[in-house]
């Protein structure tokens, strides 16, 4: 628990001078919050209009059935479940730094903790539409929840269905306080500084907030308290995401390594989905002093590490394929890497496994540009990765007279750039309302700093 | 059912199914309740009505379910002589037509403008007799062959309204049997063959088991004759001899792949052998044998066949040891300019070798006038061209889509002044109809068959009229009256009444017939060589492949391809669906440079067709093979068009490439041409159901040899063969009577896929159409697998599949029925959220649509898969028009979003429970009889109380040497018991 700050420490850098002067932490983090640059309206424009077609989609495929997804026997599960997975996967990075890293004091994370939070709430947010959508009946959802009714249904607890509900419905709600427990003091500091209708939103949202003793020892407490909660989400919940797959008989489903290799990959991707995010808000809105390369330096080794997991998880699922000498099993990765989706595999091990060993290079850790491609091919790499496990799976099972291919359908495709449009539009209003950086726990390493001295 | 109209029954039938499947869509719907009990019909009872099968000429009894006065499933009659009880895929079909959307509401006349539109009887009748007595002598009639009493009122009207004369027509009427049965033995008829008596069958392209002339009977017969229980050296050889795999061949012990057309040498060659070593059998003259086969030389024949000599050989060898063998002749697809020489050699062979009299009966000559020759259709059709036909009446046939194009018939129908029309569903015929009066469908008539002596089946009505139709014997009867001509009776009727009072007519009608043993008398041989001579058959065209369109074994001639059911089934042999396509084999597609549904141009002398490529390795390199019966511009099913509409045409017509050339005794014929093919560019993916046919070794569909069912050899079949221990399938709760289960015997199974149709009616399973099937999300509860052999561990690889296993004269062919395996441990249930598929009490995997979110993992996680999904709202769309009164109101009609799978009809179970219950006892053995294994025609499938050592499913799992689970490894106990395919040496035949 970091120890609450010195008091007069913090009244020395937080009074205000005369005339009222800001400090040079909330003009630079919350700048974004002002001004309307017409870059930001278009890219909210398109991300609207995406969320509209992703909508509407959606009605139609309520409407008329799930024919219009791309369906084939024997493949019963497409890019819905892709898609749920890999934004399930994007928001491990968010809680493994405001959890994980909090609990280790792992300082640095504090400048890029709120970004990975947001990213958090907004890929759960995301990744639960898509079990929705991929409902024969989405209007009956309620069935999946074990409510006490007259006709005495209850639910199957032995499905991972049932395990991923509440998996999922933990995560989103611990991620959801997470963030707004945290976001609090620097709703407050807008707050002090909105006028109008902003004021009055960021005023309730802000919850009276004065940044009183009190209230800053509740509000660690608070945050200790939830990383401990939170903590054994990253592992759990992707855990219970893969044994959806590996409860199953699916040859090339049923493995003992899937839960730490979920994991790994959940929290490989996230870290590749903030770069992704981070290094562009970093640029667009100037905050290269709170994100500086040893940030970077930090999440790229996070990377390479998570990798090589991810490298270990494929080359042991076939070792064990071939060591096993179960035929189905071999099979399947056998047409993983030589079959019809051969290219969906290779992309996964180029981009998940071979492109990331470049971060060996200290140079290249450090180098924006490069991270941000990097991220790039490593979410295609881990989109792809999802599509590997479940449709060359699936396509390719005991019965061979029931084998067949799936090709996601335009309806679908819509829906996945949907979500993306879906992500984008919580994540630019995010950037629009709420400081984009943790004000108060930036303030915090920098008086830190200015107390002990020595690096972050 | 005075008070009922359609309407309101279509609204009881919908209201269960409806408010289950849509339950927040859906406004709700009253349930309208009899205000008038209407006579022995107790509602949720079915009535039982015994009729018979118009679909084809075999003629096979039914029994028809009837729930509240709706016929909604055929099963065959248990006491009829020719199926005993079984019914094909396309008999369980036919129900269809009296629900059909395709169905005339009423009579309709041409206009001025020329349209058809709608008439009142009395008017639409009253233009018939004018337009007769106007015709001047010049009016025919052409339409199918009927039973005898509508044949006595079809007579009855030829000479009342002096028609010119009468055709009866017949697309596949098999000329040349009769002709070359008339030639040998001096009888114009067709035999009768009974395969059960044979020890060794040589199938010369007969295709006997599908698209034969009796199909079911045969099927049954062969599957007896071959049972291992019974034969312990696996009973009857059978021995194909053909140019491609076909669904008899599947079932063969040897293939020989000859030329296509080479059938006739070979039965002369063989003819020739057999006269050497054997002699004649007493009562024939040696001279006039010897003098036809004279020009038969075994060498030459092998050449010409394109076989080697030692195949024939082979051949020679199995006939002279084989203690009754008997020769299929050629059906169909093998119908060569030289078909009449050729069938006359073959039953001369079967003289030769004693098969007639014993395997073959001939019967007598019949009274009906037996189908027209080909020639007499050419002579209308010569007559219609030059304008000396004013009037052509047309009932039961389509001659516009089933003659060939190059016979001109349509343009010779325009020339007709009036073209009268009796079909109950439109078709390209009646399309083209001035009138159209339509029939009852078969579900709403009297009438009655004899398909041969001995047996005489009835035809009742078992429901009211749907719509305005008239039975077509009614409406003659009525116009020969207008012409002023006494009829005896005034109704069909009586007319059948009246042709049966020789008998018990009640008991007749209660029984579905008057069958009775009737001594065939063999004629005798009446050979005269100076009549027939053998020739070669001729081709016509220089292309550069032979050009087989053969028989669809569920479209027939094309007259089925209007029913869903028989569309969407996948085609037994090649499991294509939908369309129709050219075979090649994998080196002409090669050499043309195409694949797996590339469109290619086949071109004939007499025309061109476009169709996509289907390439296998089980047709010779020489041939190009296509289905007869798609291609259809009319038709809700049979065109790509809807109700009213006109789409294109559904696939190829393959007649309309066909030559219209005739054998020696003027009959029709199929295999006459020779055709190019040429690649167009184009691709139109097929419906294909089943993408590889290789099992990796993975053991599903498994075989054991004659020797190691005798303990001769022993063999460890190494981990393929799966010995199954019993008790474990006992997967109930321990207070419970029963755990049902199944037993599948794959050695009686030819895969002929009747029990899929009667699985879809019985199930109420929707048809999804071609997109759909394409994308394999066809609803079959049960499918059949095939497999090539054991299977290796190469392909799977293909974006584009295609069964890749077979190769000329491979016979290891595997049929496995694939239906839910209810398993005791299944890994559907485990992984349900919601527990909409669970395990009940009495050990199987019950389904509740109601609970199902739709989450499919269940599918997922079927290692059999089985399951399917609703992905569209099949339930209310895909029952077009009166098809929705076909639905049993014992099954839930599923909605939009929910899973399902075979349930082994458990509305049977509950059926057979409550008199159970009623009289206090348990369920006795064989009183649930699931539709699947009512259905098939080789009793392949045992349905039981698993928890009954007494019951017939033990009894058969217990066959050691052949049970074992599907996937056994992966311990999920299924209740299905397979018994293994026996792979016999055809030398064994004279065990």
């Amino acid at each position: 628990m970091p120890p609450p700050p010195p008091a007069t420490a913090v009244a020395e850098s937080l009074r205000p001078l005369t005339p009222a002067r800001d400090s040079q932490a909330n003009i630079d983090i919350m700048a974004p919050t002002k001004g309307f640059p017409w870059q930001y309206w278009l890219a909210l424009g398109v991300a609207v209009l995406g969320v509209i077609n992703l909508f509407g989609m959606i009605a139609y495929q309520t409407y008329v059935g799930l024919g219009v997804a791309g369906y084939q026997t024997p493949v019963f599960w497409g890019l819905y479940i892709i898609t749920f997975v890999f934004w399930i996967g994007i928001g491990h990075a968010g809680t493994l730094i405001s959890a994980i890293l909090f609990l280790f004091r792992a300082k640095w994370r504090n400048a890029v903790n709120r970004c990975a939070e947001a990213l958090t709430v907004f890929a759960v947010i995301t990744a639960a539409l898509f079990p929705l959508l991929h409902l024969g009946r989405i209007w009956k959802l309620y069935f999946l929840m074990p409510y006490p009714n007259q006709r005495g249904l209850w639910v199957n607890f032995k499905s991972p269905l049932l395990w991923d509900v509440f998996a999922i419905s933990t995560y989103m709600s611990i991620s959801i306080v997470f963030f707004y427990i945290g976001l609090i003091p620097d709703i407050a500091i807008a707050r002090d500084r909105a006028t109008g209708v902003k004021k009055i939103l960021y005023t309730i949202l802000a919850l009276g907030w004065q940044g009183t003793g009190p209230q800053w020892k509740a509000h660690s407490r608070s945050i200790l308290h939830l990383s401990g909660l939170a903590t054994p989400l990253v592992l759990s919940v992707h855990s219970v995401v893969s044994w959806d797959f590996a409860m199953s008989l699916v040859p090339g489903w049923h493995a003992t390594i899937f839960a730490p290799y979920f994991v790994a990959g959940a929290v490989f991707g996230g870290f590749a989905m903030v770069l992704n995010v981070l290094i562009p808000v970093r640029r667009i809105f100037g905050l290269e002093r709170y994100l500086t390369a040893y940030h970077f330096e930090n999440m790229s080794r996070f990377i390479l590490l998570t990798s090589t997991i991810c490298g270990y998880a494929y080359m042991a699922e076939y070792f064990i394929a071939w060591y096993s000498q179960v035929e189905p099993e071999s099979t399947s990765f056998w047409l993983r890497a030589f079959g019809p989706y051969w290219f969906s595999t290779w992309c996964m091990i180029t981009f998940n496994v071979i492109f990331p060993q470049l971060l060996w290079i200290k140079r290249l850790r450090t180098n924006l540009p490069f991270l941000f491609i990097l991220g790039v091919f490593i979410n295609i790499g881990m989109w792809f990765e999802r599509y590997v496990i479940i449709i060359t799976s699936l396509s390719r099972e005991y019965i061979t007279g029931a084998w067949g291919l799936y090709i996601p359908s335009p309806v679908e495709l819509a829906i996945l750039a949907g979500s993306f449009c879906w992500f984008s539009m919580w994540f630019l209003i995010f950037l629009k309302v709420f400081p984009v950086i943790a004000i108060t726990e930036v303030k915090e390493l920098v008086i830190h700093e200015k107390e002990h001295g020595g690096a972050h | 059912m005075p008070e009922l109209d359609r309407r309101d029954f279509l609204k009881l039938v919908g209201v269960g199914a409806g408010t289950a499947a849509t339950a927040c869509s859906d406004p709700v719907e009253k349930l309208v309740p009899y205000v008038v009990q209407p006579e022995n019909v107790t509602p949720g009872l079915s009535t039982w009505y015994a009729s018979t099968c118009m679909e084809c000429s075999a003629a096979c009894g039914l029994h028809v379910q009837s729930r509240e006065g709706r016929p909604i499933k055929l099963e065959g009659n248990p006491e009829h002589p020719i199926n005993r009880g079984k019914l094909c895929a396309r008999g369980q079909a036919s129900l269809g037509r009296t629900y059909h959307p395709d169905r005339y509401a009423g009579p309709l006349m041409r206009s001025a403008a020329g349209a058809l539109e709608s008439a009142s009887w009395d008017d639409a009748r009253a233009e018939l007799v004018g337009r007769l007595k106007a015709a001047g002598g010049q009016a025919w009639i052409m339409g199918a062959p009927v039973g005898p009493s509508l044949d006595g009122v079809l007579t009855q009207f030829a000479s009342a309204a002096g028609l010119a004369g009468r055709i009866v027509y017949e697309p596949f009427a098999h000329e040349a049997l009769r002709e070359g049965t008339r030639a040998v033995f001096g009888v114009a008829s067709l035999p009768i063959f009974d395969v059960g008596e044979a020890d060794l069958l040589i199938d010369l392209g007969s295709d006997f088991l599908d698209t034969g002339r009796s199909p079911v009977e045969n099927s049954q017969q062969f599957a007896d004759a071959r049972d291992v229980k019974q034969n312990e050296h696996g009973g009857t050889r059978l021995i194909s001899v053909g140019p491609r795999l076909d669904l008899t061949t599947t079932s063969a012990d040897r293939w020989i792949p000859a030329k296509a057309g080479s059938e006739g040498l070979v039965a002369l060659a063989l003819a020739k052998a057999v006269f050497d070593v054997r002699g004649v059998p007493a009562g024939i003259d040696a001279a006039d044998v010897q003098g036809f086969l004279a020009a038969s030389d075994a060498a030459t024949a092998a050449s010409r066949a394109g076989i080697e000599r030692s195949d024939l050989d082979a051949l020679v060898d199995a006939l002279v040891h084989a203690k009754h063998p008997l020769v299929m002749p050629p059906g169909v697809a093998s119908t060569t300019t030289s078909a009449t020489s050729t069938a006359a050699t073959v039953m001369l062979l079967n003289a030769l070798i004693g098969a007639v009299g014993r395997s073959v009966v001939i019967p007598p000559e019949g009274d009906a006038p037996a189908a027209a020759n080909f020639a007499e259709i050419k002579g209308l059709v010569d007559a219609m061209q030059a304008g000396k036909v004013k009037l052509l009446v047309i009932h039961d046939t389509n001659p516009v889509y089933s003659l060939p194009a190059e016979l001109g018939f349509a343009d010779a129908l325009a020339k007709v002044d009036f073209v009268v029309s009796f079909a109950s569903l439109k078709d390209e015929t009646s399309e083209a109809a001035h009138l159209v009066l339509p029939d009852h469908s078969a579900m709403e008539s009297w009438g009655d068959a004899a398909p041969r002596p001995g047996v005489r089946s009835l035809v009742q009505p078992t429901v009211r009229p749907l719509l305005d139709s008239q039975a077509l014997g009614d409406t003659l009867l009525a116009v020969i009256r207008d012409l002023g001509t006494e009829t005896p009776q005034s109704s069909f009727r009586d007319v059948v009444q009246n042709n049966w009072s020789d008998v018990a007519w009640r008991d007749a009608l209660g029984r579905g017939g008057v069958f009775s043993d009737f001594a065939f008398e063999t004629p005798s041989l009446v050979l005269d060589p100076a009549k027939l001579s053998f020739s070669t058959p001729k081709l016509a065209g220089d292309g550069e492949y032979t050009l087989i369109a053969f028989p669809h074994s569920f479209l027939a001639d094309g007259s089925a391809a209007t029913l869903p059911w028989l569309q969407e089934i996948p085609h037994p042999v090649t499991k294509l669906a939908w369309n129709s396509w050219v075979e090649v084999s994998f080196a002409t597609a090669e050499k043309l440079g195409v694949g797996f549904g590339d469109v290619v141009k086949v071109t004939t002398p007499s025309g061109s067709l476009e169709t996509s490529i289907f390439p296998r390795g089980a047709i010779r390199d020489d041939v190009i093979a296509i289905p007869i019966g798609q291609g259809h511009s009319v038709g809700f099913y049979a065109s790509e068009g809807g109700p009213g509409e006109s789409g294109g045409p559904r696939g190829a017509n393959v007649i309309s490439v066909l030559p219209a050339t005739t054998d020696e005794r003027g009959g029709r014929v199929w295999l006459g041409t020779k055709a190019d093919v040429a690649k167009t560019g184009g691709f139109r993916r097929l419906a294909l159901s089943q993408w590889t046919d290789n099992q990796r070794g993975r053991g599903l569909a498994q075989t054991v040899s004659v020797a190691d069912l005798v303990g001769e050899t022993h063999d460890d079949h190494g981990d393929s063969h799966h010995m199954i221990d019993f008790e474990a399938s006992f997967d109930a709760d321990p207070d419970q009577p029963y755990r049902w289960g199944m037993t599948i015997d794959n050695d009686r199974c030819n895969g002929c896929s009747a029990c899929v149709a009667a699985c879809y009616i019985e199930n109420n399973i929707p048809v999804v159409g071609e997109e759909q099937a394409i994308m394999r999300r066809e609803m079959s509860w049960i499918r059949i697998e095939r497999y090539v052999g054991e299977g290796d561990l190469t392909g799977g690889a293909d974006r584009r599949p295609i069964p890749k296993g077979e190769k000329l004269g491979e016979t290891d062919i595997r049929h496995i029925p694939m239906p839910c395996q209810h398993c005791g441990a299944a890994p559907c249930e485990a992984v349900c959220p919601t527990l909409a598929t669970y395990h009940n009490v009495e050990g199987m995997n019950g389904m509740i649509y109601n609970r199902c979110a739709g989450t499919r993992y269940c599918a997922n996680n079927c290692v059999y898969k089985v399951r399917r999904f609703n992905y569209w709202d099949y339930g209310h769309d895909n029952f077009p028009g009166l098809l929705g009164l076909m639905l049993s109101p014992d099954v839930t009609v599923r909605g939009q979003g929910v899973m399902e799978k075979c349930s082994y009809c458990v509305q049977r179970i509950e059926e057979a429970r409550q008199p159970a219950k009623d009289e206090g006892r348990e369920i006795r053995d064989g009183e649930v009889v699931t539709a699947c294994q009512q259905s098939c025609p080789t009793n392949a499938i045992t349905f039981g109380n698993l928890r009954d050592k007494e019951s017939q499913v033990v009894k058969r799992g217990k066959e050691e040497k052949r049970a074992y689970h599907l996937l056994q490894e992966l311990n999920t106990r299924p209740a299905l018991t397979y018994l293994a395919q026996v792979s016999r040496d055809e030398q064994e035949g004279s065990h």
